[in-house]
């Protein structure tokens, strides 16, 4: 509800808990894999989708409904969390669902860039961050970029938008502008987090997703090997690299995959480094990424059962349903084999 | 909370020693504790309970059992007034 009052972990987690019963299991994925997209929002209607299947299934048909569905019900669901949550908890977990602010904001921009219309721009946002209702309807009624930044005047992105549109208004491209929405995120994802345990180990995570980020930047970087600077896109707050050896590494790839086999990661991504240099493939390294997270984040919350972690366990939960539904019927509108898309799946 | 607990005790441990030297005042002292320590233990418990209900509306029976089961301190607490 709001960062102040006491935190109230109790009624928040006894509610998640409820809820992550209900996400689909193995066995459902399996049977996801052999329907078609009809099918398989059909088989959502029977479960947690119901509401948000019926509410669109009037305007949108086969995998756009399914898209449309996850994006809302998930935005439902991440929204609820937040209207519960009380104090400290609500400030934990805000920090990590203000990057779904920062998409929506990076997707108004460019939205009001190409001069899409707002229906457009609305179906693509996902409402599960911080802002809410009110500002989300200024935000899409802005008629210029300017109007845009003005709008987030009040908000952590304020400032610092405010100095790139300088930059945007020199260059006409909008990589300042979105640097500045997602540099603010970050410096924010870390800063003045408490010392408890449990918030130890909601911030390892944290620190763990900010270095797979740059490791996975840093190795596509270094393959294409684009004249691209990698200092750019280094984000802070990272354990593994800083922003000079990120920098020196990026130019060469088996330095680069030898020093992240040297980590404390090495246990996680020795396999997925290996087939990194037989077959020259980072799609391995990047669903070894993936799992790894998402075993750190089944772990989370078994230690500390009445603190933030279960509940951001849960929401890396959802969030890798929705993406694993999305692959199925996405995987499925292309013509890919079962085992192909069983493939695209992150499941433990 | 339980800072201010233990200084409650604290204090009526050293400068109320007229007080427990009456046996009944003691035991009183005894149950009242022991009540908040339930009321702390239920705060807890009860809105876990809830949260349960609001997913769930077959969980009420099992969140009301858990949310009075602290209320056994209470009733073991007030055993001591009957030995004194």
């Amino acid at each position: 509800m709001s960062a102040v009052g006491s935190s109230n972990p109790e009624y928040v987690v006894a509610r998640v808990r409820a809820r992550r019963g209900k996400l689909y299991s193995d066995e459902e994925y399996r049977k996801l894999t052999r329907m078609g997209p009809a099918e398989i929002a059909r088989f959502m209607e029977e479960s947690t989708y119901e509401a948000e299947i019926n509410a669109l299934g009037s305007r949108h048909g086969g995998v756009d409904l399914i898209e449309y569905t996850l994006n809302r019900n998930l935005a439902k669901q991440f929204e609820g969390i937040l209207d519960w949550s009380e104090g400290r908890l609500y400030d934990l977990i805000a920090r990590y669902l203000r990057k779904f602010d920062a998409r929506n904001v990076k997707t108004i921009i460019r939205g009001v860039y190409v001069g899409a219309s707002t229906e457009e721009i609305e179906v693509d946002l996902i409402r599960a961050g911080e802002f809410d209702d009110r500002r989300i309807r200024r935000l899409l009624e802005a008629e210029s970029i300017e109007g845009v930044i003005e709008a987030l005047d009040d908000t952590i992105y304020g400032p610092a938008l405010e100095e790139a549109y300088a930059d945007y208004e020199e260059s006409g491209i909008l990589v300042p502008l979105e640097n500045a929405v997602d540099r603010t995120f970050y410096d924010h994802l870390l800063s003045g987090l408490g010392r408890d345990e449990p918030t130890r180990q909601y911030e390892a995570f944290l620190t763990a997703e900010i270095d797979f980020r740059n490791a996975r930047n840093a190795l596509r970087l270094a393959r294409s090997g684009a004249d691209i600077d990698p200092a750019e896109y280094f984000i802070d707050g990272g354990d593994l690299f800083t922003r000079d050896t990120l920098a020196r590494l990026a130019r060469n790839l088996d330095e680069l995959v030898e020093y992240i086999a040297e980590s404390q990661y090495a246990d996680d991504l020795g396999p997925a480094l290996r087939e990194l240099e037989d077959a020259d493939s980072l799609i391995a390294f990047e669903h070894a990424t993936d799992a790894a997270l998402l075993a750190y984040g089944d772990q989370l919350g078994t230690i500390h059962p009445v603190s933030v972690t279960p509940v951001i366990s849960y929401i890396l939960a959802k969030e890798r349903e929705v993406q694993n539904i999305r692959a199925i019927s996405r995987g499925k509108e292309a013509g890919l084999s079962d085992a192909e898309i069983e493939e695209e799946l992150v499941i433990l | 909370m339980f800072e201010a607990t233990s200084e409650l005790g604290n204090v009526v441990l050293q400068e109320g020693q007229g007080t427990l030297t009456n046996p009944s005042a003691a035991a009183a002292l005894a149950v009242g504790l022991a009540a908040l320590g339930a009321g702390y233990a239920e705060r807890g418990i009860g809105s876990a309970a809830v949260g349960a209900m609001a997913e769930d509306e077959g969980l009420f029976t099992n969140g009301l059992i858990l949310t009075v089961l602290p209320e056994t301190l209470v009733i073991l607490a007030l055993v001591v007034v009957f030995l004194v």
